[in-house]
This record gives structure tokens, sequence and C-alpha cells, in this order.
């Protein structure tokens, strides 16, 4: 159950971004600490599922996508000229909103799609299957049904599953955009004790509306607003329980306190 | 608590006795009505239907709907007359055709006349003797071809309408859309020029060209749509998990829209397996069975109904009717062949062995 790689330290430098014409996040500087987990809140439309995308090069894929900034992972510009996309996203993994596996794979061919996907060996696939299975607590569930169809799951049971797919890549650091919105709370619950054990493994970032979760999981937050037509950026970013309990900034006081967003 | 099975109730369908009535007169009444009228008079009851029947049937029915539910249960009661109404002449019609391929058809149907060719028989040639096995190969051979070179040609098509970004694209699927209209003589005209200008012999292979234009439209046409229906998230997913946009494509996008590409497959198929004035110009005929679609004339199915329904004789109808219930039973087939070949391709992952849990 040893991860294979070390976590790595996340960080951004002066990311903007845009889309067309339109700038829609401003000057980001983030670090993320290995082994930390980050929360990424603020009200629906100021870009921060989009920050969330510069991470591991996702935001390229849309056509109008433009961006300005460095991101870097333990030290290397993800944007430079020693990386490509597919390196960063194998190294840098994301869990969605909505989930989303492999509706042709049975439950373990997904786990397995990964590897396969972006050309890597499969050592030992049982042993692979099930550890990562396990770390994303969903091994009891599906265990005795690992050929089924991954979409006879339940939707909680989907994205757990998702999550384990990504963890068979063995990240070393794991996006997560609102991996709980469409979940029930038992289904949020595990998902959430999921991600405390993971982050002993690798560094996690996640966006969530959910400020009891934000305050459950991360140990750091940064509070992301955008006013009238200007573009997005972040007010406030620090530990957790400071910006839930002691705000500086009089905005984030009132996003955390449900005043408004 | 204790808790004991019920029969399931449908509430909502309950209806007091005048309703029923009313309902029961509803459906009868325009019938009886229109029989009568028919018997009485001896208008063509086909008429009848459409300007006697219908118009009653609308009648009662928005009534009993009226009557229920005021001004909405009319127009419930008008759309399920209309719907059932056409629905119902669609069928019949349909089943008609059917019908008289099979009756006609089965009459000429034999092994012999599915293995012979038509060397020596003529128009007035008992049934005992000749059949379609000739055509059978051709239109096999024939069509086959033009399967081979138009399915992978219009998926591709589709993948980049679908895929890419580039700004062509427009104009690809304009261009599309117009050769779906194009007529298939048009289509066997062209290439048969193409055959008198460098001077070739008439063969298969130019048959197989002409139905290629015909094809095309149709399967990129579908295959688009069904990659269409791929949810987005499925490519975003594979990408994410560091997936090149090739293997993206083919072991996650390509598997979800497998069905709907065997639809594009088959409705091309389709499309050109009936298709007899383009093979009648490029092809000709041929009694014999040819097996070699590069050297010569070979006969196909459509071509064989065209050349014995022009006769006057009645065993050379039936011949003909026999070869288009031999095509009927052919496009059954190889639609049943698809859908099967499909369909076991997506279980393959399944099966593997399961290993004991611990």
């Amino acid at each position: 159950m040893t991860s294979l790689t070390k976590a790595s330290t996340l960080s951004s430098e002066d990311i903007s971004v845009w889309f067309g014409q339109r700038q829609v996040l401003s000057n980001v500087n983030l670090t993320f600490p290995a082994n930390k987990v980050t929360a990424l809140i603020g009200p629906s439309g100021c870009g921060k599922s989009t920050f969330l995308r510069t991470l591991n090069r996702m935001h390229e894929l849309i056509p109008s996508a433009g961006l300005s900034g460095s991101v870097f992972l333990d030290g290397e510009d993800i944007y430079g000229e020693d990386y490509d996309a597919v390196t960063v996203r194998i190294k840098i993994g994301m869990v969605f909103q909505k989930p989303n596996p492999f509706p042709t794979m049975s439950i373990k061919d997904n786990i397995l799609s990964g590897l396969r996907l972006s050309g890597r060996k499969i050592g030992n696939a049982e042993e692979l299957v099930e550890t990562s299975l396990r770390r994303a607590s969903i091994w009891n569930e599906v265990k005795d049904r690992l050929n089924d169809q991954a979409i006879s799951l339940s939707g909680g049971q989907q994205q757990r599953l998702c999550i384990a797919r990504s963890l068979a890549m063995d990240p070393e650091v794991l996006l997560m955009d609102e991996p709980c919105s469409a979940l029930d709370p038992g289904s949020t619950r595990r998902i959430e004790e999921t991600i405390k054990e993971l982050s002993s493994s690798m560094t996690i970032v996640i966006v969530t509306h959910n400020m009891q979760q934000a305050q459950r999981v991360s140990d750091q937050t940064a509070f992301f607003l955008a006013d009238d037509n200007t573009p997005g950026g972040v007010v406030e970013f620090g530990a957790t329980e400071q910006i839930f309990n002691g705000p500086i900034d009089q905005r984030t006081n009132d996003y955390v306190n449900g005043h408004f967003g | 608590m204790s808790f004991a099975p019920r029969p399931a109730v449908q509430p909502w369908k309950r209806a007091n006795t005048n309703r029923r009535i009313l309902i029961v007169l509803a459906s009868i009444l325009p019938l009886l009505i229109t029989a009568g009228l028919v018997i009485a008079t001896g208008i063509d009851s086909s008429l009848a239907t459409i300007v006697v029947f219908l118009p009653l049937q609308v009648i009662a029915a928005g009534f009993v709907g009226f009557n229920a539910y005021g001004r909405r249960g009319f127009g419930d009661a008008l759309l399920v007359v209309v719907t059932i109404f056409f629905s119902a002449f669609v069928l019949i019609m349909l089943l008609s055709v059917f019908l008289s391929v099979i009756t006609e058809g089965s009459k000429a149907l034999s092994l012999q006349f599915l293995t012979q060719n038509n060397v020596y028989i003529s128009n007035t040639t008992s049934l005992e003797y000749g059949g379609v096995g000739n055509a059978i190969v051709g239109t096999l051979l024939i069509v086959g071809i033009t399967t081979i070179l138009a399915v992978p040609l219009g998926i591709a098509m589709a993948v980049y309408l679908t895929q890419s970004q580039s700004k062509l694209r427009g104009v690809v699927r304009t261009v599309t859309q117009a050769l779906s209209g194009l007529p298939s003589v048009v289509s066997g005209l062209f290439v048969l020029s193409i055959i008198v200008t460098f001077g070739f012999e008439k063969s298969g292979i130019f048959g197989s060209i002409a139905l290629f234009p015909l094809m095309l439209p149709t399967v990129a046409r579908v295959a688009e749509e069904a990659l269409k229906l791929v949810p987005s998230d499925l490519r975003l997913a594979a990408l994410a998990l560091g997936a090149p946009n090739y293997k993206a494509f083919f072991q996650v996008i390509l598997p979800a829209a497998k069905s709907g590409l065997v639809t594009a497959l088959l409705l091309g198929l389709a499309r050109v397996i009936g298709e007899t004035a383009p093979l009648l110009l490029t092809v000709n005929v041929n009694n014999g069975t040819s097996w070699d679609p590069f050297n010569g004339p070979m006969e196909t199915l459509p071509a064989y109904v065209y050349g014995y329904l022009s006769s006057s004789f009645n065993s050379a109808h039936q011949r003909a009717w026999g070869a288009g219930l031999v095509l009927l039973i052919l496009v059954a087939f190889l639609f049943g062949l698809a859908r099967f070949l499909g369909r076991a391709k997506s279980m393959k992952s399944k099966p593997t062995k399961q290993k004991a849990s611990k």
C-alpha cells in the first residue's frame, strides 16, 4: 500500500486566464504544500474551477482559452518546454464534478484504464485494482463484482470509482472539482474520509461550495471572488481555521458566514 | 407492523359506467357507420376510410374527451385518434408490401432457387430450374466492396466533423448533405462515362464505385449523430488520465458510440443494397455466376428482379418476386448479423476470470 512517488508541492504564479477576449482570472498566486489539503471556495462563476483546470493543463482543451503565468510542480514549470500536457496529467490527477466512469468498461477495466490510456505497463493488475479500490474505500462494496459494468454502480460509488481510477495512476497531486456536489450525505462523508487518508501520500486541491466540507477536510483555504464585470481573483488565502474563524477581509467574513454568494 | 401483499391498482384509470359506455360507443360507432355506408352505397372502402371514418372517429373521440375533461380532453382525444390512425395507415402499407413479397416470393423459393444460376433459363422455363445464386454472389460482392470503402471513410468524416475544431467542417457538412440528395442514376451515369471514356469493360467494381457516393453520406450523417451523443465528459476523463487524443478516441469514444456506428453501417447498407439503375449502367447483367468483381459483368438481385418483371409470363413474375424475397431475407440476415457482432464485442470485457475475494 505504499506510494511509489512522493507527494509534490504545487504552486501558481501570476496565473491569469482568458476565454476569448474576456479575462476571467487575474494574478492568482497560491501554494499547495505537499501532503496538505487545500480548499478553493467562492461563489459560482468566480473562476475557481477554471483555475483548478489550469493546474493540470485541462484548461487548454477549450479552443478560446488563454493563459499567462506559471504553475510549478516541485519547482518546474508545467507550462515550460520540458513538460507536455500528457505528462502533467499523468502526475496530476483529476476528479470531476459529475461521476464519469467509462460506461463500456467493467469496474476493473476502469481502474486499469488510466495506465492503458497513458500507455504505461501494468505490473500486477489484480493487486493494483485492489489497492486503488481500497484507497478510495469502495473495495468492500465491489470486490465481488469487479467484472460488472461500471455504470451499474450508484452515483456515490461511481464517484469513488473515479477517485480510485485516478489513484491507480499514483498521482503526486489530486485535483477535485466539487466531487460531492451530486452525492448524498453518506457518500459525501465516505469521500471526505478518503480525502483525509489520501493526504498522507499526495497533495490535494478541492473546489467546494460546501463550507462545512471545506472546514472538515482542508488544511488551508483560498477564497475566490469576482466582482461585477471584473476578472476573478483570490481575496484571502490562509489556514482553514483562520479563514473561517478570523478572516481579515470583510468580504471573506460575509461569504463564509453565508451573507452572500 | 404486518405486511400483506396486495395486487397493484391504478386508481387513475377508474371510470364510471356512463363514461365506459361512451368510450365503447365512440370506438364502435364510426366503424359501423362507415361499414354500413360502404355496403349501402358501394363507394370505395379506402376512400370511405379517409373521408367518412376518420372525421367520424375524430368527432366521436373528441366528444368523449370533451365530455370528460372539457377542452383539454378534446385536444388529448384528437391527438390519440390522429396518431393511432396514421400509425396504423403506415403499418398496414408496410405490412401489405411485406406480405405480398412473402406470399408471392415463397412460391419461387427453394434450395435450388438460392444456389443455381440463370444460365439457359428463359421467361417461360419452369420454376424447378434456375435461381438467383449468381445474383446473391454479385450483390454480396459489390455491396461488400462498397461497404469496405464507404464505412471507414464515412466514420472518419464523422470523426472529423465531431472531434476537430476545424473551420472547414461547415463546408464538409454541407457537401455531405448535398451528396445525400444525389439521384442514384446520376451516380451510375458518372461512372458509366468513366467506363466509356477509358474503354473499360463493365464489371462489379464499377458498380461498387457507383454505389459509394450513395452510401457515404448516409454513413457519415448517422455516424456523426452517434458520436455527438457520446458525452464530452468521457473524453475529458480520458484526457485527464493522460491519454493522447487517439487513445481517448479509440478506447473510450469509439466503444461508447459503437451501437450508433453499427446503425450507421446498417442504414448505409439499406441505402444501396436495393439500388438498380446504377448497377444496370455499370455492371450490366450476367446469367452465369461470376466471383470476380474486376472482370466482366455480374448479376445482382435488383437487376434480376428488374429483368424478370419486364416480361409478361407468370413464371417470370414469380422469379422476380422470389428474388425480391431473397433480397429482403438477405437484408434481415445482414442486420441481425451486424447487431449480433456489435453486441458480442462489447461483452468481451466481461467474462474474465473472477478472482476469489479475500
